[in-house]
């Protein structure tokens, strides 16, 4: 799913308003109503940059920029205990009672983030069951406890009105507009949109769990999880960044042609940056895609020394099946070409952009392994395998 | 005209068109026909008589619902073979094409060119003959779409002829031409049928032009017998009359004319000779007098009676109308005189 | 005349392999032309990253345009004479849409996932399941037509079928699409862009080998399309067989242009343009003039064409089939305003 949303934003982001970048800041939030007295923050962020959480005294309010339509604004929730009054002085902000006990989500991003805060059993409503790795859903899916609510236009909507699921979390792209959840919003369901995929760090994205988190009043056992992830992505990135050679990677595979190459500050730059690879165009703006001519990145993707992530192909045959030309690339003569593809189930679907996302250190660890062989401790890769 | 080699031959043809497996016949039942080399033969009838489809079926265009058409004692020719044996001008519009009349003229050598359509010395030979004998020769650079009319039609003749087969076919050419275009055209082919001694099939209109060049008629009837025979065969016969008096047409047999049936009864008697009386005749079987020559006063009003007499040289119609006599000096006004009698002129 | 024509031709084969080095000298990577050169002539083995771009990149796009450039024009040059319309190509008949069909069935089936597995589990390589399918999908239109023809003779029914069956597989594709994931109609939609530059290798070779086939058979057809000039009625009476004629047009046709847009997606305007842009500089309707100048004047318009999507200096690409049309349809613009030009057929 998020796999969808990236190629989304490279194709509508990055040829139609390809350089033009609004970035959510934690000040797009509103301003605080005078009435209520902020009470101390349960979950602070310190990486993600699309959604702030405020406490006061007898709610919480989530503000996330939205960017549909071609625009950025923000919207607000109100979190409000179970058997709680919801405050009068905010009219018109819709509501979400806590703890959620029953939510539809659209994307397997949604599911890793659930079950990262142990919730994925209440979820009820999945977009599509195309992608999908969670034990738990797969199983609610089978069960029938999980219904098929559909994504983007194809949404259910009379589907979801009979649910009556405490949220959903919408998944977002920045063409379509926030309008067709209105009905759904009418029938008293909140509709949150997710923008982790705006995000420009794999930490960035990994904290959304923390939204999550504050949906089901588990923010203290979410909170401690991810402080443990980030303690071991940083200590690795500082191995990363330490280390001495800086191999030149190249990521991605072209199209047509096209060659869709992550821009700076997208978060697989990141990555990129904190295993300690050298990609020459992390310097260059934008969170999405850069799309390029094949001639364009062929001086540099001749002469890589590992290309990563080429996406739907499973051998070197495929790989030159798809373009004969790839067998002059230096990375393809020394057999340097690792994909992330190793958790690909049985129905296709790969868990790298599941699981992925909650597992920053994991990618991380990964990919130092393939490009510094010898600076950790030798151990089996958990998303990336070799093409051979 | 002695028939020379028989070139097409029909055996108990019966033409139609098939729509969804049922059978619609077009013409009545047909004798077996001949085209010669050499004749010259005109399709006539009226409108919705058939003419067309027993052209195309001739042609090949169509296969017939029944009987067989022979080609030089040969059927079931396949297109390219008909190809060089008949050759068409036929009604459909081609103009707006971007070439120009020679290469137009050229794609008539198209059953005879090879592969890729490339004309040999024989070929261009022919082209020249064909341009040389539809007399087009000034008309060569000019692009087909600028021809007038009559010009097309030469052209379109020369395509034909450039063709060289021994039979040729054409519906309706003189039908968007001038008079004198029509009249043209006609010789035209009549001299191509003798010097060239080609079988030409047209079906056309103009039926005093056909009697004057045609070798054979052949009469098409929307209900009733065919006829064919030498025009002025069918004429004695009273056949032309027969058949276009059901058409609301007259044939003056002598003067070998169509009108539209007089509709006035009044009668005049005409005394006079040569070419005034003549076109006199006209003049006033035009405007609806019945002519009583033989003064035999039947039913309707008398007229009175027009003399033509020679004064000083010139002609002067004289009318005697009861006790009025009146001079005039054009037929024209004698007509006006007899619109308005007892008015005298002149 | 025929000599100015002639040294048009050899003017336009002059000018294509300076046009052919324009596009191998236009790219992202600044390459100077005596590099160009030396890696083109001297075969010596370079692994070089200008060697690679050369040989791997823009050599294999620049073939790819000038096959795409002469397929997509002489197919347009052969719809408009069929169906004797200014405005008839490949993409009126519908079978550009049903080639578009035929890709779309492949990239949206049953989840990309299942099809790439199933396309290994065949061992065929997922561009050529592409490629036969569009051909499939242009040839099951074009039967389609084909069938519908043989019952309407009319071309212009003809071409108002071909809309019909381009609204139809649009519409198709469209349904297609929308119980598709996205990520597939992503693909799909990036395809539609239309790009020269995705043939390489193998399919390469099987579009050289495809175009140059279809081709020669057009070539060799010439002299049949001059005679479809002047209508179904003199063609026949030339000894065409007008429906195998039809049959060999339209199986050229859907040949060329499926392959061409299984390859190359969709690209617009150049089937439709080429034709009258040759026939305004030939001033003719001769296709053994008209075919080969359309091969030179579609890969020449598509080689400028590509290397305007070069947009030197930068690194973005822009799809080929948006600088056809912004070529394109002023060209087609300007004919209609220029009237006298555009009315060749009717």
């Amino acid at each position: 799913m998020n796999r969808r949303k990236e190629r989304i934003s490279i194709l509508l982001v990055g040829l139609v308003i390809w350089g033009c970048h609004s970035q959510p800041g934690r000040g797009a939030a509103a301003a605080k109503p005078a009435s209520e007295k902020p009470a101390t923050p349960r979950s602070t962020l310190k990486y993600a940059h699309g959604f702030r959480i405020d406490y006061y005294e007898q709610y919480r309010e989530i503000s996330i920029a939205n960017r549909m339509a071609g625009q950025t604004d923000t919207l607000h929730y109100l979190l409000v205990d179970s058997g709680v009054p919801p405050p009068a002085d905010r009219p018109g902000i819709p509501v979400i009672v806590t703890p959620v006990k029953q939510m539809a989500v659209q994307s397997s991003v949604h599911v890793a983030l659930a079950g990262f805060a142990g919730v994925a059993d209440r979820i009820v409503g999945l977009g599509s069951f195309q992608y999908i790795n969670s034990p738990v859903v797969r199983e609610g899916i089978r069960t029938g406890r999980v219904r098929q609510i559909g994504i983007d236009s194809k949404i259910n909507t009379e589907l979801l009105i009979s649910m009556h699921p405490g949220v959903l979390i919408a998944m977002t792209n920045p063409n379509a507009a926030f309008g067709q959840y209105q009905p759904l919003m009418d029938a008293g369901i909140p509709v949150m949109p997710d923008a982790e995929w705006m995000e420009t760090t794999p930490l960035g994205r990994a904290e959304w769990v923390k939204l999550i988190g504050a949906l089901v009043d588990k923010e203290d056992s979410v909170n401690k999880k991810f402080d443990s992830v980030e303690q071991v992505y940083l200590k690795l990135a500082d191995i990363g960044r330490a280390a001495k050679e800086k191999p030149t990677v190249i990521v991605n595979m072209p199209f047509k042609g096209v060659w869709y190459l992550p821009a700076g500050d997208n978060f697989m730059t990141q990555f990129l940056r904190d295993a300690g690879a050298s990609y020459p165009w992390a310097d260059t703006r934008g969170s999405n895609s850069l799309s390029l001519n094949f001639e364009a990145v062929s001086p540099v993707a001749l002469k890589a020394d590992f290309w990563l992530n080429q996406g739907y192909v499973d051998s070197k045959s495929d790989l030159l099946a798809s373009d004969s030309r790839f067998s002059g690339f230096h990375s393809f003569q020394t057999g340097a070409l690792w994909n992330y593809n190793k958790r690909v189930n049985d129905i296709g679907s790969n868990d790298f952009w599941e699981s992925g996302i909650v597992n920053p250190h994991l990618i991380l660890a990964d990919m130092i392994r393939i490009l510094h062989p010898g600076l950790l401790p030798a151990d089996t890769l958990y998303y990336y395998k070799q093409l051979k | 005209m002695s028939a020379g080699r028989v070139l097409l031959h029909t055996h108990a043809l019966q033409t139609g068109y098939r729509q969804g497996g049922r059978r619609v016949q077009v013409s009545v039942d047909l004798p077996s026909l001949q085209l010669c080399a050499g004749q010259m033969i005109c399709l006539l009838g009226p409108n919705g008589s058939g003419k067309s489809t027993l052209l195309r079926t001739l042609a090949g265009l169509q296969p017939p619902l029944d009987g067989r058409v022979e080609i030089e004692g040969r059927w079931g020719l396949s297109a390219a073979e008909l190809a060089r044996k008949i050759s068409l001008v036929l009604t459909d519009r081609i103009t707006g094409i971007n070439l120009d009349v020679y290469a137009l003229v050229a794609l008539g050598r198209y059953p005879w060119s090879g592969w890729l359509g490339g004309l040999k010395d024989s070929d261009k030979t022919a082209i020249t003959r064909a341009i040389d004998a539809a007399g087009i020769g000034d008309l060569l650079e000019r692009k087909v779409h600028t021809l007038s009319d009559g010009e097309n039609q030469k052209v379109m003749l020369a395509r034909a002829l450039a063709q060289d087969t021994p039979i040729l076919m054409l519906d309706e050419p003189t039908a968007h031409l001038d008079l004198p275009s029509r009249i043209r055209l006609m010789r035209l082919l009549n001299r191509l049928a003798r010097e060239l001694n080609k079988g030409i099939l047209l079906s056309t209109h103009e039926l005093d032009l056909a009697m004057q060049v045609a070798d054979e008629v052949w009469l098409l009837q929307a209900a009733g017998p065919f006829h064919r025979g030498a025009p002025e065969d069918l004429i004695l016969d009273g056949v032309f009359e027969a058949v276009f008096a059901r058409e609301g047409v007259v044939f003056d047999r002598e003067a070998g004319v169509f009108r539209i049936p007089p509709e006035g009864n009044r009668r005049i008697r005409l005394e006079g000779q040569g070419m005034a009386a003549f076109w006199t005749r006209r003049a006033l079987q035009r405007e609806g007098f019945v002519l009583d020559e033989r003064g035999t006063g039947e039913s309707g009003m008398d007229a009175g009676t027009v003399r033509i007499i020679a004064e000083d040289g010139r002609t002067v119609w004289v009318l005697e109308s009861g006790q009025t006599v009146s001079r005039f000096e054009s037929i024209g006004s004698l007509l006006q005189g007899l619109d308005r009698p007892g008015l005298p002129h002149a | 005349m025929r000599r100015i024509k002639k040294l048009r031709l050899i003017g336009l084969l002059l000018l294509l392999p300076l046009i052919f080095l324009l596009d191998l000298s236009t790219g992202p990577v600044r390459i100077p032309l005596r590099e160009i050169f030396d890696i083109l002539f001297s075969r010596a083995p370079d692994n070089g990253t200008w060697a690679f771009i050369v040989n791997n990149i823009r050599l294999p796009k620049a073939i790819t345009a000038v096959l795409a450039g002469c397929g997509l024009s002489v197919s347009g040059l052969q719809m408009q004479t069929m169906f004797r319309n200014p405005l008839a190509d490949p993409s009126v008949l519908g079978i550009t849409a049903g080639a578009s069909f035929g890709v779309a069935a492949v990239m949206l089936s049953g989840g990309g996932i299942a099809t790439l597995y199933a396309i290994r589990e065949l061992g065929s390589p997922g561009s050529w399941l592409i490629a036969s399918a569009a051909c499939m999908g242009a040839g099951v239109v074009m039967l389609f037509v084909l069938t519908l023809s043989s019952r309407l003779r009319d071309n212009v029914l003809m071409l108002v079928i071909g809309l019909m069956m381009n609204s139809i597989t649009i519409a198709l594709t469209s349904i297609w699409q929308y119980f598709s994931n996205s990520e597939e109609v992503k693909d799909f939609l990036l395809w539609t862009f239309g790009s020269l530059g995705g043939v390489t290798g193998s399919q390469l070779h099987i579009l050289t080998l495809i175009v140059l086939a279809g081709l020669v058979v057009v070539f060799f057809s010439s002299k049949m399309l001059d005679a479809l000039l002047l209508g179904e009625n003199y063609a026949r009476s030339m000894g065409l067989t007008v429906k195998r004629t039809r049959i060999v047009i339209v199986c050229t046709t859907s040949v060329l242009s499926g392959a061409i847009t299984a390859f190359c997606g969709p690209i617009a305007f150049v089937g439709l343009a080429v034709p009258h842009l040759v026939r305004l500089a030939f001033n003719t309707s001769s296709h053994r003039i008209l075919v080969p100048a359309c091969c030179l004047v579609g890969t020449e318009l598509l080689l400028l064409c590509d290397s305007i999507s070069q947009w030197p200096g930068t690194e973005t690409i822009l799809p080929i089939n948006i600088i056809t049309s912004l070529v394109g349809a002023p060209v087609v613009i300007f004919l209609l305003i220029r009237r006298k030009n555009l009315n060749l057929y009717r």
